[in-house]
């Protein structure tokens, strides 16, 4: 069964319907947003039954669109969080992503500012290292890039999505060794992007060269598959901790490709975690790693591969 | 734009042009247009160095306690009337320095009454709450901190009449190449159309 990242949008009004039908096609709610009237479902359900969740939610109001970063979390880098870099581009760009599905988190470095002086801290690198890419957002001047570039992504081992004002062209000559994605025109700028031509479609340009960069990752992945799907892991972990009904997060267990996010504190939880049952006596202490995530006193899992555990639920 | 003469003098042609568009936008979140009438910005991003020259097309005046205030006695007492409470406060300060604290009531909002002995009704009405030309100028150099890139922590600014300039880098610029600097781009505002 091949499950596919959907959006449902749609009235708050029976909104169970579609919540029901998704939990018995197999599929998996990953995020459930209540805006006023208006009800969002970012989901992976199975690919044949789309058409089905489309029809059944009509009646309702609701639309079912394409979402091809649900599931993912995606670290957008900027600079700094001074007046310089926010709100404009680095906000434009993350709400961009958060709309085709993902769950961004901004990181606004310490001293990632300057040509020369621009460096990346131990916890800013782990941080960054615990999402499925990150998208660094730079300026408008290409000797800057050049030179800050090498900087900036010291030890960071998730694939690279590097933006900045120069064409994409030149961003790639920017690069060395190069970065796994380019989206030039998207620098610094002073105002809101509002435009379709020269702002907007650069943005529609990210999503598309992120989703690109990802899906060779889940490819990588997918040679050697995980032993258990990280939604599927979410599931379980949720209905035994019933973790969504209490927080106040919006994603209080976020899913990536290859990993899981919990925001509950690791000294408590975790070793309750990892005596929960699958099924059949498969624990997920046994298919997964529990890591104490940099970000706060979260917990981190890494689901480990097939050839590691032998196990496949 | 507003502006008289408006460049970006930079080596590299799509980041000056997109600094032409900051600057503009900031400019006009600050309401600085209308206050500036030439700006000269020079940027070398290999130094890393940032420059601006301009010069203000003219300086708003000071606020006097009189302009927003009716001020007469009345039953033995000096009453001042607000008719703006932007400048409350600074009327409030100014009176207490030169008062004392404890001989200026304030029954209500709009209302501050002080004991006449040794005041005149002239003098408080001609006393300076604002100087606008010092706010203008704090406006201007915050507006160029925040066009110049980040962490261009070595700066120095300056104002002479009616030109000002804004030089900034993260590396120690010699005072002789800032001073030419800031020379020759103040010359090339004050000629260029």
């Amino acid at each position: 069964m091949v499950l596919v990242p959907i959006t449902y949008k749609g009235g708050v009004f029976k909104h169970d319907i579609i919540v029901d039908l998704i939990d018995d096609l197999g599929g998996y709610i990953v995020q459930k947003h209540m805006i006023a009237q208006e009800v969002i479902l970012q989901s992976l359900v199975p690919k044949e039954d789309i058409d089905l969740i489309r029809k059944t939610g009509r009646p309702l109001g609701g639309e079912v669109i394409e979402a091809p970063l649900v599931g993912t979390e995606i670290a957008v880098v900027t600079p700094s969080l001074e007046i310089h870099h926010l709100p404009h581009t680095s906000c434009d760009a993350a709400e961009y992503l958060r709309r085709a599905g993902a769950k961004t988190n901004m990181i606004g470095l310490a001293r990632g500012f300057g040509k020369r002086i621009a460096n990346l801290n131990i916890e800013e690198r782990d941080v960054i290292n615990e999402h499925d890419c990150a998208v660094f957002l730079l300026g408008n001047f290409e000797s800057c890039i050049r030179h800050k570039l090498p900087a900036l992504r010291r030890g960071i081992k998730v694939p690279i999505i590097l933006t900045g004002g120069p064409v994409t062209e030149d961003l790639k000559k920017l690069a060395d060794p190069p970065v796994d994605g380019y989206v030039g025109g998207i620098g610094r700028i002073g105002h809101r992007m509002k435009k379709q031509e020269g702002e907007i479609e650069y943005l529609d340009k990210l999503v598309e060269e992120v989703s690109e960069v990802l899906d060779k990752k889940r490819e990588e992945i997918a040679k050697d598959q995980l032993s258990i799907s990280p939604a599927r892991l979410m599931a379980v972990i949720d209905e035994e901790l019933g973790i969504s009904e209490i927080s106040t997060h919006p994603t209080p267990i976020t899913v990536q490709i290859a990993g899981l996010r919990v925001k509950i504190p690791y000294d408590e939880f975790a070793g309750m975690i990892k005596d929960i049952e699958i099924e059949n006596d498969v624990k997920i202490g046994d298919i997964a790693e529990l890591l104490p995530s940099r970000m706060r006193n979260y917990i981190w899992i890494r689901i480990k591969p097939f050839s590691e555990t032998k196990i496949i639920v | 734009m507003a502006l008289d003469y408006f460049e970006v003098e930079c080596a590299e042609k799509k980041g000056g042009t997109t600094y032409l568009e900051i600057a503009s936008d900031i400019l006009k979140d600050l309401n600085l247009l209308s206050i500036i009438s030439r700006l000269h910005i020079y940027i070398d991003p290999e130094f890393p160095l940032f420059l601006a020259a301009g010069m203000i097309r003219k300086m708003p005046g000071s606020v006097k306690a009189g302009d927003f205030t009716n001020i007469m006695e009345k039953e033995g007492r000096i009453v001042i009337d607000i008719g703006d409470e932007v400048h409350l406060s600074n009327l409030l300060s100014k009176l207490w320095d030169k008062y004392g604290r404890e001989n200026v009531d304030q029954p209500d909002r709009f209302t501050i009454t002080l004991d006449p002995e040794g005041k005149s009704i002239r003098e408080i009405e001609e006393m300076i709450v604002l100087d606008q030309a010092e706010n203008v100028y704090k406006d201007i150099i915050y507006a160029l901190q925040w066009i110049a890139p980040e962490g261009f922590r070595i700066r120095k600014e300056g104002f002479e009449g009616p030109f000002f300039y804004y030089i900034a880098s993260e590396n120690t610029i010699p005072p002789e190449l800032a001073d030419e600097l800031i020379h020759e781009k103040t010359r090339i505002m004050k000629e260029g159309r």
